[in-house]
């Protein structure tokens, strides 16, 4: 047996933590084939589940890690077409076998590797996924909703206490649950989720306390944020409400209540699902709702489902949707017997099965949360703790945990309610304003703890010991030493874990609020899976209640100077909170209490009152009865009032000012309307589309051979020379593409991506303007010379990165470090609906596990009904005005520098100036290499462009002989999907670019760049030879306490590599190292930049500076 | 232990008249359901019977009893208090003797020779210990029965040592609670409306009655606690229950009646033109 195995499946601790990186220290080439062949024979034949998935991530450890770092790999290969497909459509095992076999005859390679590492990390997280899930469904007391096909299989019957009583009656019988959020007061290293809990019970533990929340100086007191209502209705219907997200709909068909994606409504569904009512075992039956309500509530009926949420954001790290769900469930269920008590908090047994059907209500809304979310069903503060599976557990046999983990109440003998009280008066609970997908960060905590990477082990090691003394702490009262260790616990072993979990926001407040408050400030906390939105900060007692007015400017103003370049969602919060004694509990209300939130009139009571009397069921009646009854003395619907009225005419104020917003910014930035106009009509006439961005069918398509590229490795000594006196000469300038958003980076969220610090540096969180400049400043020292680094722009981008590198590089902003300004700008249109099916059907879509592509498609029929009912091709403006706007592609980044006198201006400061690097903002790793630029004048080419082998995740395009000719070609303007995996490599947009010569291109000269007239003529000449692509861009639209919605829209782009496809015009071709050429495009690579050595190189490139 | 006394409940004010339905027998022979009743507890050897009944109904149900008439006595259960109530109306005709009860809305169909309550008074005599016949049922029906979880006892019968008694559990409870090894998934041993009792559950239900005075008193509590002080058996009888006060249940009672007797062919026959007419 390997060694590998041997880890794997020994009973003895020590080897089986020892981490798979410590055995892979100085293997060879050879052993490292040879183990991965070991282990997944291995696999194949392993029956226990997570030693399974164990080999699975150490075969992808060896093929994303180590065996690139052997230099007997071969750098270039192509990941065949058919693997490629099988990724996409998550058959990863499929994939696995491909990929194999191909590397039998190619030889094990760079490229053949990454797909093998990206298939086996797959593979593993799915094989994770369906686990759970299937110990979802098989546990006790869930099974029995997905046995049922039919109507009459409903064994649910309605309590005869809420079945109205008559017509008459003033207001229908109505349970209402109120419910706690939780938070973790340990910060647990993730040790809720799901697959730690089941493999490492022992290790998987938190301090979870329920809380009821206000926000600080709007709310008169604090209650459970949570409320759910439910009444039955004499119509044969499912009506939900959303009164947080001012969503409702009356559902007829049974399907739609399957329809996740349709509505806002989606967590009220997956409630009604997991609660039994409508069973998830009669989707797709052909049964009809009106017969299967029948059943439950009796002949012509059908129930009414309200959800509030007090006002709590999103991002909260507070468990809000969690414990919402668990809310709607749990009224669900005491409505329908399933839970012993109609009214008052609920016992052991059904806090569990509530918990377990909310597990089952995310898995079905397609997300998903950690095993102690729903913590706010329980009372008070409680230990939760992994439980080992035993004979008789869904999990016995499977994994070493179960499911669901056990929850020890935590009495008033274990923590005094003195010991309470002094957390309520110290802790500061906040929400930051930052809203971010944690998936990623959740995903890499697996990874590392079934990896048992060695620091990281560590440090979770750490965290259990942690617990333990925050327990001891905060039963002794001692709230000082409580925020010390909970202050330790983020600075050491959570950032050991995931370094990703701090940011410069969060730095900074806890910097300001240090400096601000000395010793008063007792610790920071961090909740939930990343710092900037839920968080807290603990104060002497005697200074809290300054703490909670300053927080708020602190964190105000924080977010004002770094909104640009991080995510945030909403403004900051602080808020008001008290530990929740009871739980969750239900309580039937009867007339006259019988009152729903004022936001649920609020919302519909305009829609009533425009029906006429007559037309009014009785539910509605009652409804507005109740309203004006209770309107006549109690405030808050009295004051609802006027806004209700409101709501009743038509409102054009704010749409009016958000349009003239837009015009002034179409106006400033040189918004060209005919054009605009034209590309409409060609876009509805379908002449311009997606499908048209394709080279035609017959074109002829082939790999470059090494000989058609200059291998930076195998550069002369002379080049280096040559580069190393051209920069001392002040020969070169570097020009960073700065002007989006990084809509991938930033999932659309609208900050500058160059501005974001993404990682530290130097011990401090540096963005991408940063690192590029410490290069620069790096290159400026070794070889002298000045090099001027320009930053392209746009309407996006400009103010903020003006403001931080005026505010940053003061001395040299306007001397070294330049700005070009964007002169060119598009409207987003309404993609057609052709547009968006063919980027839906016609090109490879990554396809995403069950439940989330079910949610998916059917977001994609709204999405698709929206582009109709709003109009095909029509300008895109339900926005905030920046988001409706785009940049045109990187090809107008030149032509800019030369119509907005860059360029002038950079030769007339260094004469001496021949050339240009261009690069993008995420590609870290190019600098002024000497031996490049050597390289590139001696081609005497206009352009020369850097490629590197391609990986897996290298998408878009790359380098080929198109028609017999080498350039780079875009991937969507390949004929077919296939055509890029012929390529093998992968073009790094880094240009070289002799200026004098790509002024002749534009017909100018140095001497004519100060002619306006000839510039325009240059630049729309040389721009009719280049193609313009329709491409769709996602884009966020918030709402309501920070909520998005993502549209995809229609642009236009003019590409840069498509100078190489100029006949007129010289290309070179160099292959450089992948270091040097890889792109950063996704924050979920940043954890693999940094284990695989490129964090460091990229560190090496940089000096910065006194 | 003989057991020569049978109890039946019949006091459910709002079925209060589907004992007195009319069936056709095995036999072609028109009986009310009560004395189906009252005939299977007299072929598995029951000397005396007892029927609770709601106040006024006395005669009514005499006339029902057919050629058992004699050996009926009848209680009145005053006020609609509950299932427990009613067996407690039943005490003193029953006195220390263990006795057999039945429900007067099942007719039961036994599918060997011996009747379904020979069958289970064959496992009370020869344990002697409590026991209720059960019937597996899906989960879909489970609200409308109590239901007990427990183990099997070994041995040739399919006889089940119960641990847990639930009334009208919904499946949620069911499948945490109501474990039964060997069961088939979605499937629960449910009362089949037949139970050899002693004594000790007149003790249990007054005593429960004691605790809630005024309350609905029902069985499957003093069930459930009767199992925790003694051993109390479940027998998988081999018959079929038939609940006349379910959705055609009485239609549903007497196909199978006819099918499993002399006029199945006309029965049958019958089905058959109606399946063959065109449906409006």
């Amino acid at each position: 047996m390997s060694e590998l195995i041997d880890i794997i499946r020994s009973e003895d601790v020590a080897v089986r933590n020892r981490s798979v990186d410590d055995w892979g220290e100085g293997k060879s080439f050879d052993e490292l084939i040879a183990a991965a062949a070991e282990l997944e024979a291995y696999r194949h034949q392993e029956t226990n589940l997570y030693q399974r998935v164990r080999a699975l991530f150490f075969l992808h450890v060896l093929h994303r890690y180590h065996l690139p770092r052997q230099p007997e790999l071969g750098d270039s290969g192509r990941v065949p077409y058919p693997a490629f497909q099988r990724l996409l459509d998550r058959r990863f095992e499929d994939a696995i076998g491909v990929l194999l076999k191909m590397q039998e005859k190619q030889g094990a390679n760079d490229t053949l590797c990454s797909a093998l590492g990206a298939a086996y990390h797959a593979l593993a997280f799915q094989t994770l996924a369906n686990q759970v899930r299937r110990t979802v469904r098989s546990t006790r007391g869930n099974a029995w909703m997905f046995r049922m096909g039919h109507p009459t299989d409903q064994p649910l019957r309605v309590r005869p206490e809420l079945i109205p009583q008559s017509a008459q009656t003033v207001s229908l019988p109505m349970l209402v649950e109120r419910t706690a959020v939780r938070m973790d007061l340990t910060h647990c290293a993730w040790s809720d989720i799901f697959f730690l809990g089941m493999d490492y019970p022992e290790g998987a533990r938190v301090l979870n306390v329920s809380i009821d929340l206000g926000v600080h100086g709007r709310d008169p007191a604090t209650r459970p944020p949570v409320e759910a209502y439910f009444r039955v209705i004499d119509e044969p219907v499912m009506r939900l409400c959303s009164v947080d997200l001012e969503a409702s709909v009356c559902i007829r068909d049974l399907e739609e209540v399957f329809d996740f994606g349709r509505d806002y409504l989606g967590l009220l569904k997956a409630a009604v699902i997991a609660a039994g009512i409508i069973p998830p075992g009669i989707e797709r039956s052909g049964a009809t709702l009106a017969d299967l309500l029948g059943r439950t509530f009796g002949p012509g009926r059908g129930f009414e489902l309200i959800s509030n949420v007090n006002g709590i954001p999103k991002g909260s790290r507070l468990a809000v949707s969690t414990n919402l769900l668990g809310a709607l469930i749990a009224t669900c269920m005491r409505a329908t017997r399933q839970i012993a008590d109609l009214e008052g908090p609920l016992n052991e047994r059904d806090r569990r099965t509530v918990a377990t059907r909310a597990i089952l209500g995310e898995w079905l809304g397609g997300s998903g949360g950690g095993w102690q979310d729903s913590g706010g069903i329980w009372p008070g503060i409680k230990l939760i703790e992994g439980k080992a599976s035993e004979e008789g557990d869904a999990e016995f046999g499977i994994s070493r945990g179960c499911l669901l983990p056990q929850h020890t109440r935590l009495g008033h003998d274990r923590i005094p309610a003195a010991a309470r009280e002094k957390l309520q008066q110290s802790l500061v609970l906040v929400h930051g304003g930052m809203a971010q997908n944690v998936g990623p960060i959740l995903e890499m905590v697996t990874e590392k703890y079934l990896l048992r990477c060695v620091e990281e082990w560590k440090a979770r090691g750490t965290t259990v010991d942690t617990l333990e003394a925050i327990l001891q702490h905060l039963a002794h009262g001692d709230i000082k030493a409580l925020g010390a260790a909970l202050t330790a616990n983020f600075t050491g072993p959570l950032q050991q874990i995931i370094p990703w979990v701090s940011n410069r926001y969060t730095e900074r407040l806890i910097a300001e609020v240090r400096a601000e408050f000395g010793d008063s400030f007792w610790g920071f906390w961090m909740l939930g899976g990343m710092s900037g939105g839920g968080m807290g900060f603990i104060f002497d007692p005697a200074r809290r209640e300054e703490a909670q007015a300053r927080l708020l400017e602190i964190m105000t103003a924080a977010k004002r100077d770094l909104e640009a370049s991080l995510p945030f969602a909403m403004d900051p919060v602080v808020y008001d909170f008290t530990i929740n004694e009871s739980g969750s509990t239900g309580a039937l209300r009867a007339a006259p209490e019988a009152l729903l939130p004022v936001g649920y009139y609020r919302q519909m009571v305009p829609a009533t009152l425009r029906q006429s009397a007559q037309d009014l069921t009785a539910r509605e009646q009652n409804d507005l009865a109740v309203f004006t009854q209770h309107s006549q003395h109690d405030p808050a619907l009295r004051e609802a009032l006027p806004e209700l009225l409101g709501q009743m005419l038509p409102s054009l104020s704010a749409d009016t000012d958000a349009e003239s917003n837009l015009a002034g910014l179409l106006r400033a930035n040189g918004f060209d309307a005919t054009q605009h106009e034209q590309i409409r009509q060609e876009l509805r006439d379908g002449r311009i589309g997606l499908a048209m961005n394709r080279l035609p069918s017959t074109t002829k398509i082939e790999d470059l051979e090494s000989r058609d590229l200059f291998n930076l490795r195998e550069a002369p000594a002379d080049y280096a020379q040559i580069g190393a006196d051209a920069l001392a000469a002040g020969e070169l300038a570097i020009v960073t593409y700065a002007a989006g958003v990084g809509s991938r980076w930033t999932q659309g969220a609208g900050c500058v991506k160059g501005l974001h610090p993404f990682a530290k540096f130097d011990g401090q969180h540096r963005n991408f303007i940063d690192v590029h400049l410490a290069k620069t400043r790096r290159t400026h020292a070794q070889y002298g010379g000045s090099v001027p680094h320009v930053f392209t722009t746009s309407y996006l981008t400009h103010a903020s990165t003006e403001s931080y590198l005026k505010n940053t590089y003061e001395g040299a902003f306007g001397n070294s470090i330049h700005l070009s300004p964007g002169r060119s700008i598009g409207l987003r249109l309404v993609p057609t609906v052709r547009d968006l099916q063919f980027a839906w059907e016609e090109t490879a879509q990554q396809k995403l596990d069950e439940q989330q592509q079910k949610m998916l498609e059917s977001v994609r029929t709204a999405l698709t009904h929206w582009a109709r009912s709003t109009g095909e091709g029509a300008d895109y403006t339900e926005n905030l005005p920046n988001q409706c706007l785009h940049p045109v592609g990187h090809w107008f980044e030149i032509p800019n520098l030369i119509k907005n006198g860059t360029l002038q201006r950079l030769i007339e400061q260094q004469p001496n100036l021949r050339y240009l690097m261009v690069h993008n903002i995420d590609t870290l790793g190019a600098t002024a290499d000497p031996a490049m630029l050597g390289w590139f004048k001696s081609s005497k080419a206009v352009m020369g462009w850097e490629a590197i082998t391609k990986r897996v995740e290298d998408h878009g395009g790359g380098f080929a002989r198109i028609d017999g000719r080498v350039r780079v070609v875009e991937g969507l303007a390949l004929p077919r999907e296939e055509d890029e995996f012929k390529l093998s490599y992968y073009n790094a947009n880094t240009c070289w670019i002799d200026i004098d010569a790509l002024l002749a291109l534009f017909g100018l000269t140095r001497s004519s760049l100060d002619d306006p007239s000839a510039v325009e003529a240059g630049v729309r000449n040389l721009g009719a030879r280049v193609p313009t692509y329709v491409t769709l861009k996602d884009v966020k639209k918030r709402w309501g306490h920070g909520q998005e919605d993502v549209f995809p829209v229609a642009q236009f782009e003019k590409l840069w590599g498509d100078m190489s496809a100029l006949t007129d015009a010289q290309s070179a071709f160099a292959l450089v190292p992948r270091q040097r050429g890889q792109q950063l495009k996704d924050q979920a690579q940043l954890d693999g930049w940094k284990r695989d050595g490129s964090a460091a190189h990229v560190a090496s490139l940089c000096d910065w500076g006194s | 232990m003989k057991v020569r006394h049978a109890l039946i409940t019949a006091a459910n004010p709002v079925q209060r008249t589907l004992p007195l339905q009319i069936l056709v027998d095995r036999d072609g022979v028109p009986r009310s359901a009560l004395e189906i009743i009252l005939r299977e507890a007299a072929g598995a050897g029951i000397e005396k019977f007892c029927v609770v009944v709601c106040p006024g109904d006395e005669t009514a149900y005499a006339e029902a009893c057919g050629d058992l008439r004699t050996q009926t006595e009848f209680a009145v259960q005053t006020e609609p208090r509950g299932y427990g109530d009613a067996l407690l109306r039943g005490q003193d005709f029953i006195g220390d003797e263990p006795f057999l009860h039945l429900v007067g809305d099942h007719i039961h169909l036994s599918d060997v020779t011996a009747s379904c309550a020979r069958q289970l008074l064959d496992v009370a005599e020869a344990e002697r210990a409590p026991v209720s016949a059960v019937q597996p049922t899906r989960e879909s029906q489970l609200t409308s029965f109590g239901a007990v979880g427990g183990k099997l006892v070994g041995g040739d019968l399919p006889l089940y040592e119960i641990d847990t008694v639930l009334e009208k559990p919904t499946p949620t409870v069911a499948e945490q609670e109501l474990l039964v090894p060997g069961m088939r998934a979605g499937f629960y041993l449910c009362f089949f409306g037949l139970h050899v009792l002693d004594q000790q559950i007149f003790e249990l239900l007054a005593k429960q009655q004691a605790a809630a005075p005024g309350g609905s008193l029902g069985l499957s509590d003093a069930l459930l606690q009767l199992a925790g002080h003694r051993r109390y058996l479940a027998l998988n009888v081999a018959g079929r229950r038939y609940d006349i006060g379910a959705d055609y249940g009485l239609l549903t009672a007497q196909l199978a009646l006819s099918l499993g007797g002399k006029d199945r062919d006309q029965v049958m026959s019958h089905i058959i033109e109606l399946l063959g007419q065109p449906q409006n």
